[in-house]
């Protein structure tokens, strides 16, 4: 291995060493958290509500539960892990290290990743213990959920960095994050939805997300998949660019 | 290589070479105001001011943990901009702060600094053993460091500074608030790294320590170097006898010298 390597290795292996070390929060607890929105949304309201477009309403929702639980953890990971590291100061090891903007950035970026991965790769299991879940387009579920865990791995590196205090990240994601998610149609379709409801879910970049992964899981889709895709490549590229200027600017980093 | 050379193209003539450093806060601090530095490779540079006066802005600069607003530094011969990646390389810094990581134990401390300079597994193996025993940190290297005593985090950074080998070892007031057993112990080991040819910035309080360790002493204030030689040199400059009270006529409390308080009481 060279020196750079080694460097970029490190600096993920640092990054997967803190979530694992800590992994009844990071891994058990969002795991648990999947498990209960499968039971009490998938078999109590399933009960209730049979089929959506001819699948079954467990089934559906599953899918849209595998993304949210990659997206928050990629996002949780890196904007609570920068913003702990900028607090006890411990990030100047990195910074002063010969460590360039881009590999710090691909070492945080992938360290939630990781965690986002884990954690959908349990619920994917788990899920297909439970139904017969199945993958009808892996051709573009894998790239959609790829991008989508990067997606908010990155941006959990820019809410990190720009965050001064902890209230800053759970704004984030309480406020802005999670509603977006949960009305992007992870528990429901959003065809169904009344006036102006199913047209401002448009508006909702995770719905494009979610179609997405659900499209390729069951085979069915409400957003056109080439176009979603290409706007979350877009997207992806963007906030990657982004957060690399943030890096080599030191924006919040250095002094 | 980029680097620049001494005149006859050999090593570089400096370990640092800081030309005129300007370092203005967002908020409009201007916490260096121009300050020239040359530290010859294998010196032991004492650099001494009043809080405030620059001190820790200064080593931020050399060590990438801020951006200068103008001038030049270069780390034995490298510009800390420009080739940032060689100059680092050759820096170990033990800043004033802990900064430890709360999630990692001692010795994975030291493994994962040495990872981020590219040091192979073996080498960090054998290094981070090495500096384990040499810091009385074997018996500790499984627990986390956030349950280390301050002696213990002191000699951690300390240790974890000297992981990846640098040729500028900057201490910044390493034996702040340490007993006087663990300063003693790390002044002996910073004067033997010094022999063996690391050369040393240190920052310090402590004048007696300056006195006794540093080969040359600057003063620094209000962003600005306002003396710089041997003790010797700056207490003459000073019309003084000691360097302490040469340090207190740096700062206008000269009333506080000791042979002053000494004739009150006689």
């Amino acid at each position: 291995m060279s020196a750079g390597q080694i460097r970029l290795f490190t600096l993920w292996r640092r990054e997967a060493n803190r979530f694992m070390k800590i992994k009844k929060q990071t891994i058990g607890a969002p795991l648990l958290e999947t498990f209960l929105y499968i039971s009490v949304f998938g078999a109590a309201l399933g009960t209730r509500i049979d089929q959506l477009h001819g699948i079954d309403y467990v089934v559906f929702v599953i899918p849209g539960l595998i993304m949210m639980a990659w997206s928050i953890n990629a996002f949780t990971n890196n904007s609570s892990s920068i913003l702990q590291q900028k607090f006890q100061g411990a990030i100047q090891d990195q910074l002063s290290s010969p460590a360039s903007p881009l590999e710090l950035l691909l070492a945080f970026a992938f360290g939630g990743f990781m965690r986002g991965l884990i954690v959908a790769a349990l619920t994917f299991t788990a899920a297909s213990f439970l139904v017969d879940l199945p993958v009808e387009h892996v051709l573009v579920l894998i790239p959609a959920l790829f991008l989508v865990g990067l997606f908010f791995s990155l941006l959990g590196v820019v809410i990190g960095i720009r965050a001064e205090q902890f209230d800053d990240v759970a704004f984030a994601q309480t406020f802005v994050l999670q509603p977006l998610i949960f009305l992007g149609g992870v528990f429901y379709s959003a065809s169904l939805l009344p006036e102006p409801f199913q047209t401002l879910t448009h508006f909702n970049p995770i719905y494009y997300m979610i179609n997405l992964v659900r499209y390729g899981f069951l085979g069915y889709s409400e957003a056109s998949i080439a176009l979603s895709l290409l706007a979350l490549t877009a997207a992806t590229t963007a906030l990657f660019l982004l957060n690399l200027r943030l890096f080599t600017r030191g924006y919040r980093l250095r002094a | 290589m980029n680097a620049s050379l001494s005149s006859d193209g050999g090593a570089p003539a400096s370990a640092l070479h800081i030309e005129d450093l300007v370092k203005r806060y967002p908020t409009g601090v201007e916490a260096l105001r121009g300050v020239s530095l040359d530290i010859a490779p294998g010196e032991l540079f004492g650099l001494l001011g009043p809080n405030g006066a620059g001190k820790s802005t200064l080593i931020h600069c050399t060590t990438g943990l801020a951006q200068p607003t103008s001038g030049t530094i270069r780390v034995f011969g490298f510009d800390a901009i420009d080739r940032y990646a060689d100059a680092r390389q050759a820096v170990g810094l033990a800043p004033q702060e802990p900064n430890l990581d709360w999630f990692l134990t001692v010795e994975e401390t030291l493994d994962y600094h040495a990872g981020y300079f590219g040091m192979p597994k073996r080498e960090r193996r054998e290094r981070s053993k090495e500096l384990l025993e040499t810091f009385s940190l074997t018996e500790k290297r499984d627990e986390r460091t956030r349950t280390l005593s301050g002696g213990m985090k002191r000699r951690l950074i300390l240790a974890r500074a000297m992981m990846h080998r640098p040729r500028l070892l900057i201490l910044d007031e390493p034996t702040a608030g340490v007993d006087v057993e663990l300063r003693l112990e790390l002044w002996h080991y910073v004067q033997r790294i010094n022999q063996e040819g690391t050369t040393i910035l240190l920052t310090t309080h402590y004048l007696e320590e300056a006195e006794q360790l540093c080969d040359r002493i600057a003063f620094i204030a209000e962003g600005q170097i306002v003396g710089l030689g041997t003790s010797q040199e700056l207490a003459a400059s000073y019309d003084v006898e000691t360097l302490e009270d040469a340090y207190l006529a740096l700062v206008g409390r000269k009333e506080l010298s000791r042979s002053h308080v000494e004739v009150t009481a006689s």
